[in-house]
């Protein structure tokens, strides 16, 4: 279990959401918050729109009805990059490294939203622009510390093995420093020590930098351990919310996973 | 041994973030700048100052400018000829309507007039990419070089429609025209390369060349982490269309010194640029100069071979040219798409560990 | 009829007919674009150098010669003494096709194998510098002057349609009927020919099949047994074999010289137009372009100077582009992360 949230105080609320591509409906009036500082996990399926879920909370897709409140303020339709601006990072279910450039590359441009030295200083790099860098690049190392990523430091990502890869892609996610951090099956495709290694670091994630975190896992066992509150989604509709514990209990989503035949 | 790193420990971030973290390539690139500074000068000929180190240093700007373009923002141009026009001729009306105006200024001015122009035909990289995006750059290429071609104020109503460079000065000395001394010309080109190459290096060492990167490498996922795509790629074509212009502006005033524009700035050029960059290296500010130096010289040297030396007929040899230019660019694309300067990496690695290589 | 009216029709018929040979062109790009995901620059060097082959075949030129009489110090052009009588066309014509079918087994052995599961504009960037080896090499092979090519595709205006037009315009007015030229109309015939040819082949043959096949998803495809690399030389063998085609047009109409490749360049703005999938899309595309810049220059060309042809195909599909990307006939994109 991760930090006690504060029961109030909601980070994010998704409200009505429907969405759908042409005539294929994706998602259909699905509601849920996230709680300031909990762990939060959307489970389902495989097609259940988990993943377009996130997509829509951090304004890839944008939804055909519903709204999106994200700190006490109620999004109007803005582009992912100026969503990412408000604090909300995010990892990808197909690792989206930079391959090009090296793990510290990659961390860094993490913080771009917090970098803002303008083009000329840049050009001229002495000054305000290398301050900047150092300053950035300080924290950026804590994060390399902290997942213990130093080895790799100037190795391109298009080298590492998955496992690493996935956990420099966390690392990026991280450097954001974002109030709300969206995992999209972080633990996939993982071996068990990795998957250890995965979870200690959310939790710890959680633990030491306040973030609060929505993750999308398929092993079950990691989701029960791991989150404070889980909401359930089958075929674009919202099955259950609620603790681990009152979703491992709750009928409808047993019968979704062992199979009832849909009316 | 004689090239190593051993020893050469970084204690702060300022000392690991500099261009050449390693003290001996640091040592060689200075000495290496002060002789082309303090010593070429005193030794150039007309020779070598027209075929050799004006061309290449023009060039290298050129190819600095696509790469960051293709090879940092990974946005293909192939309009490259045509930006290298609109330079030339903001560079020919600047110099005949101010005279007095010192020649680094126009060549500054050149490029922030080709860089608007580029950020205005950067605009639709923002809704295409790939191919359609380099389909849409030859507008510019043909658009850009018939409207030089077609509109007399551009050419001052010249009858003859070309432009022929004034003679124009840097601190009283003779920077274009026939009576330009070779040494000022190359000093001139040589501050010029100089300085935009260490610009561009410290861009794309910093926030703006990763944003460039990461639009690159990934462009929904550089979007989705807070890179904003239009600023990306539009500064890509701004920074970038500087650059060609700049070349443009030397390409025409102090080398050709008179052009017309099918000939002189054609898609050839375009192709040209492009096959400097994969061949020395695409997201590298070395392979730049290494690209443009091997574009540049690999004819004159097989002409010199070939026609100088065995007295075959330069027809001939211009199409052996085009079969190994063009053969080497397959040869790098499968091989190393990272060019000559990803050879060059891989031979000082080797050279780091030896004679230990185990 | 007004004579303004009959111009304008004149205008665009020329259009049209100037548009099938680009649609011939971007024909070769959207086989190999859909079979291989190759974005093939090297298409309209392919033309001239299949137009250069057939050349020299039918009047009997020697392969290289130019290099072999300055290596060995001889005096070789052609291999009888009869310049005029190198080969029957027909027989040339085959060879022709069975030098592009090896030029295909040749690309996917030395290009394409090692290019699998590069990123698209790598290909592009590769089959660029093919574009330039192969200029060089069929200018190494066959000579880089300006070649007439005769197959005995009549040719020239037709005086039946100049009559037939006449008589559409009033009586009093000085009307000499419109032009057109009969080596187009054989052209667009051939071309439609082409197409219902093709057509059959992909619907009704194994074979085509297959291409579909891997057309539509490449791991599916492997996976139920079909070879990626035969598909793969058969493919740049049709579109080898298309070349041929627009080449025979082309340098029939304006001689087999080097501007035939730039009119690779004239097919991209086609293809941005009719989408890189789709063989109607080519057409339709080509004619687009075609009527498109005939018909601007007839109007807006006087005003502006002239030869807006240079630059007319490339604007208008960046136009297209703003505001559909995918082209006339392609699929919406999804884009998913």
């Amino acid at each position: 279990m991760g930090h006690q949230p504060n029961i109030n105080d909601m980070l994010l609320e998704v409200k009505n959401i429907s969405l759908s591509f042409g005539g294929v409906k994706v998602l259909s009036d699905i509601s849920f918050d996230i709680k300031r500082n909990e762990i939060r996990a959307i489970i389902g399926p495989n097609g259940a729109g988990k993943s377009s879920m996130l997509n829509i909370i951090n304004g890839f897709y944008h939804p055909q009805q519903g709204e999106i409140w994200f700190n006490g303020h109620k999004r109007v339709s803005e582009k992912p990059f100026k969503i990412a601006r408000q604090g909300i990072a995010r990892t990808f279910q197909n690792i989206a490294l930079f391959k090009g450039m090296s793990t510290l590359d990659n961390l860094m441009t993490g913080r771009i939203t917090k970098m803002n030295t303008n083009i000329f200083w840049q050009a001229l790099w002495k000054g305000p622009a290398e301050r900047e860098e150092i300053q950035h690049r300080e924290r950026v190392e804590q994060i390399i510390d902290f997942l213990k990523i130093q080895s790799i430091r100037k190795t391109p990502v298009g080298r590492l093995p998955y496992g690493m890869q996935k956990r420099v892609e966390l690392g990026r996610a991280l450097a954001a420093e974002a109030k709300l951090l969206l995992l999209d099956e972080p633990m996939a495709g993982m071996n068990l020590e990795e998957k250890q290694d995965m979870c200690r670091f959310i939790l710890d994630v959680n633990d030491e930098f306040d973030t609060t975190i929505a993750l999308i896992e398929h092993d079950m066992g990691v989701v029960m351990d791991l989150s404070d509150r889980v909401v359930v989604l089958d075929y674009g509709r919202k099955l259950a919310d609620g603790t681990p514990d009152e979703v491992r209990n709750n009928q409808t989503v047993i019968d979704a996973y062992l199979g009832v035949v849909h009316d | 041994m004689f090239y190593r790193e051993s020893g050469d420990f970084k204690a702060t971030y300022n000392k690991d973030q500099q261009i050449f973290t390693i003290a001996l390539d640091r040592w060689f690139v200075i000495l290496f700048v002060a002789f082309a500074f303090l010593v070429v000068p005193f030794l150039i000929n007309d020779y070598w100052e027209k075929s050799v180190l004006v061309p290449v240093l023009v060039w290298s700007i050129a190819a600095l400018g696509l790469n960051i373009l293709v090879g940092y923002c990974g946005q293909l141009s192939l309009g490259t000829g045509g930006f290298m026009a609109v330079g030339a001729y903001a560079s020919y009306k600047l110099t005949t309507a101010f005279p007095e105006l010192n020649m680094f200024i126009v060549v500054l001015l050149s490029g922030g007039i080709t860089a608007f122009v580029g950020i205005l035909f950067g605009l639709p990289s923002l809704r295409i990419k790939g191919f359609y995006l380099a389909v849409a750059t030859l507008a510019s290429q043909f658009f850009l070089v018939w409207l030089f071609n077609k509109v007399p104020w551009f050419y001052n109503y010249s009858a003859s429609g070309m432009i022929i460079a004034p003679e124009r000065f840097v601190f009283g000395i003779a920077i274009t025209g026939p009576n330009a001394p070779p040494w000022a010309t190359y000093l001139f080109c040589l501050t010029i390369v100089v300085v935009f190459a260490l610009i561009a290096k410290n861009l794309t060492r910093g926030r703006i060349g990763r944003s460039w990167m990461a639009i690159r490498d990934m462009d929904i996922a550089a979007e989705i982490i807070g890179v904003s795509p239009l600023y990306a790629k539009l500064s890509a074509f701004a920074v970038s269309s500087f650059y060609i212009g700049v070349a443009g502006a030397l390409f025409f005033s102090v080398y050709l010194g008179a052009a017309e524009p099918t000939e002189a700035f054609g898609i050839d050029k375009s192709f040209l640029v492009l096959f400097m960059i994969i061949i020395g290296g695409l997201g590298t500010i070395f392979g730049s100069f290494i690209g443009a130096a091997f574009m540049t010289l690999m004819p004159v040297l097989f002409k010199n071979i070939m026609v100088g030396g065995l007295g075959w007929p330069t027809d001939l040899v211009a199409h052996l040219i085009l079969i190994l230019i063009g053969g080497l660019i397959m040869f790098f694309l499968i091989v190393e798409p990272h060019g000559l300067a990803q050879l060059w990496r891989i031979a000082k690695e080797k050279l780091r560990l030896w004679p230990f290589p185990h | 009829m007004s004579l303004e009216l009959l111009n304008t029709l004149e205008v665009i018929l020329n259009g049209l007919m100037t548009g099938v040979m680009y649609s011939l062109v971007a024909l070769g790009f959207v086989l190999i674009f859909k079979a291989s995901g190759v974005f093939n620059y090297a298409q309209g060097v392919m033309c001239l150098f299949a137009a250069l082959t057939l050349v020299g075949f039918q009047t009997g030129q020697i392969p290289f010669a130019h290099l072999i009489n300055v290596i060995f110090g001889t005096e070789y052009h052609h291999w009888s003494s009869d310049i005029t009588g190198g080969m029957n066309s027909f027989l040339a014509i085959v060879l022709t096709v069975i030098v592009m079918i090896g030029f295909a087994y040749i690309v996917e052995r030395f290009l394409l194998r090692h290019l699998v599961n590069q990123a698209p504009i790598i290909l592009f960037m590769a089959t660029i510098g093919l574009a330039f080896f192969m200029e060089g090499f069929g200018d190494l092979m066959w000579g880089a002057n300006i070649k007439p090519l005769d197959l005995g595709i009549p040719s020239g205006g037709s005086f039946w349609w100049e009559e037939v037009t006449r008589t559409w315009a009033t009586a009093d007015s000085k009307y000499i009927g419109m032009y057109i030229d009969v080596l187009d109309v054989w052209a667009a015939v051939i071309a439609v020919l082409l197409v219902i040819v093709l057509t059959l082949f992909s619907q009704f043959t194994k074979t085509g099949r297959a291409l579909r096949a891997v057309a539509d998803d490449h791991q599916a495809a492997l996976t139920v047994g079909i070879s990626l690399r035969t598909i793969w030389v058969i493919v740049w063998s049709i579109a080898g074999i298309v070349a041929l085609v627009a080449g025979i047009m082309w340098g029939s109409k304006s001689g087999v010289q080097f501007s035939l490749s730039l009119i690779a360049l004239k097919a991209l703005p086609v293809l941005i137009l009719g989408g890189f999938t789709s063989i109607p899309g080519a057409i339709v595309g080509g004619l687009i372009i075609g009527v498109g810049e005939k018909l601007f220059e007839f109007w807006i060309g006087p005003m502006v100077g002239g030869a807006t042809e240079n630059w007319f195909a490339y604007v208008l599909a960046l136009f297209f582009l703003m505001f559909r990307p995918q082209g006339l006939y392609g699929e919406k994109i999804i884009e998913r992360v």
